[in-house]
């Protein structure tokens, strides 16, 4: 079971290293932000893993808060910083 | 593992590569949060599950808040220069000087490396497991930050306290963001999810006595729930006896700490020197002040300014960033 584990981890760093592809390249912040979101599944996904594999179930709790804290970049980027006129407009208002 | 490690490592000086160099702020920022993620990995295969726990909630949740927050205050033609000029970092004097400190820097670490195979796993760890009854915590490194080392904990908090004066001298601030972009889906996100981040820093505080948890990432949960509330568009109307709440909450971890202290020391055991029978509670006092403190100035800190009063109503409902 244990090499199945492995072979999982293997395939969701290669994620991690096509998504980086995404990162470095964009083209649009959307591609980015995507593309973090999906290294904050994969890492989770790994935790998990890891903890299986490693026999330490405290790392169940470290990917709960990195499930968690996800949540928060991308609602960050979609309220705060969305390449969006309007919401510039606001903003510069608003200071 | 070993090959894992590889590709961990390789993909971490990748991103903190792209992270310095890379043109757009909005690039750089999201290289860091990669970053952040990563590198939470790593701490795991250290087996460090503390700092791991820390990282994954103040590394990449706030900090990645933070920064796109700012990204989004900042005017547009701003986020889109490049932060170093093109053409600059390419030529052979900067590789020359670069490959310099980066060789400089590997036989450092060989050095490092090498000599700390003739020191004895697990350093300090032997003595602390020797002691770790009297501390009154069965976690090793609690017991290290809130007793053994409790005086540079103190200090850490009142730095953070120094940190939220210091935000609040800069002058009042629009707390109550308008939202950008009204979003049916983010407020049902949000209420579904609040009482789970609730739920999981209390767990995280009140598990630090026995295992990885705590104050820190206790309250940076906690305060990534307030920043998270912000961002969904909750308005937050301060009354002038809500400040005084605010105010009393932000320094509640200091001052229960200090409190600890003195009267431990009036009853002549010495400053933060718990005897060991109220160790436990103590501790427990202690860390659960300082976690709620820690979510409230982290919080303050996000919001970067002292909030402005609304003007004096009696119903005013909310008084707490929570």
């Amino acid at each position: 079971m244990t090499t199945l584990y492995l072979v999982l981890v293997g395939v969701l760093m290669g994620n991690i290293a096509v998504g980086l592809l995404r990162i470095l390249r964009g083209p649009t912040a959307a591609d980015r932000i995507q593309a973090g979101q999906l290294f904050g599944t994969v890492t989770v996904a790994i935790l998990l893993l890891l903890a299986i594999i490693l026999e330490k179930p405290i790392y169940f709790d470290v990917a709960l808060v990195f499930a968690l804290l996800s949540v928060l970049a991308v609602v960050a980027f979609v309220t705060r910083s969305w390449p969006h006129p309007d919401a510039k407009d606001q903003d510069e208002q608003r200071d | 593992m070993a090959v894992f490690d590889l590709i961990l490592g390789l993909l971490l000086v990748i991103l903190v590569r792209k992270c310095l160099s890379i043109t757009d702020m909005f690039g750089a920022v999201i290289s860091f949060m990669a970053f952040g993620l990563l590198m939470a990995v790593a701490w795991v295969r250290l087996e460090a599950p503390d700092i791991a726990l820390a990282e994954a909630a103040i590394g990449s949740g706030l900090t990645g808040a933070l920064l796109f927050s700012t990204l989004g205050r900042l005017p547009h033609s701003e986020t889109r220069q490049p932060l170093v000029p093109r053409g600059s970092g390419s030529g052979p004097g900067y590789w020359l000087v670069t490959g310099f400190w980066w060789a400089a820097a590997m036989v450092l670490i060989a050095t490092f490396v090498f000599s700390f195979q003739e020191l004895q796993t697990p350093g300090l760890g032997g003595p602390l497991q020797e002691r770790l009854a009297e501390s009154g915590v069965l976690n090793p490194v609690t017991a290290v930050l809130l007793n053994f080392r409790s005086l540079d904990t103190l200090m850490e908090i009142a730095v953070l306290l120094a940190a939220v004066v210091v935000a609040w001298s800069m002058g009042y601030v629009d707390w109550p963001a308008r939202q950008t972009i009204p979003s049916p889906l983010l407020p049902g996100v949000v209420r579904l999810l609040t009482p789970v981040f609730l739920l999981v820093a209390f767990s995280l505080l009140w598990r630090g006595s026995h295992a990885p948890g705590g104050a820190f990432p206790g309250g940076a949960v906690l305060a990534a729930s307030g920043i998270l509330l912000l961002l969904s568009g909750m308005t937050v109307q301060i009354s002038p006896r809500g400040m005084s709440w605010l105010r009393w909450v932000l320094s509640a971890g200091l001052l229960v700490f200090v409190l600890a202290g003195v009267s431990l020391m009036a009853a002549g055991f010495g400053f933060l020197v718990y005897p060991e029978q109220w160790a436990g509670n103590l501790i427990l006092l202690i860390e659960a002040s300082a976690g709620v403190s820690i979510g409230a100035m982290l919080l303050a800190l996000y919001v970067g300014g002292e909030p402005d009063m609304a003007p004096s109503q009696p119903n005013n409902p909310v008084s707490r960033p929570q």
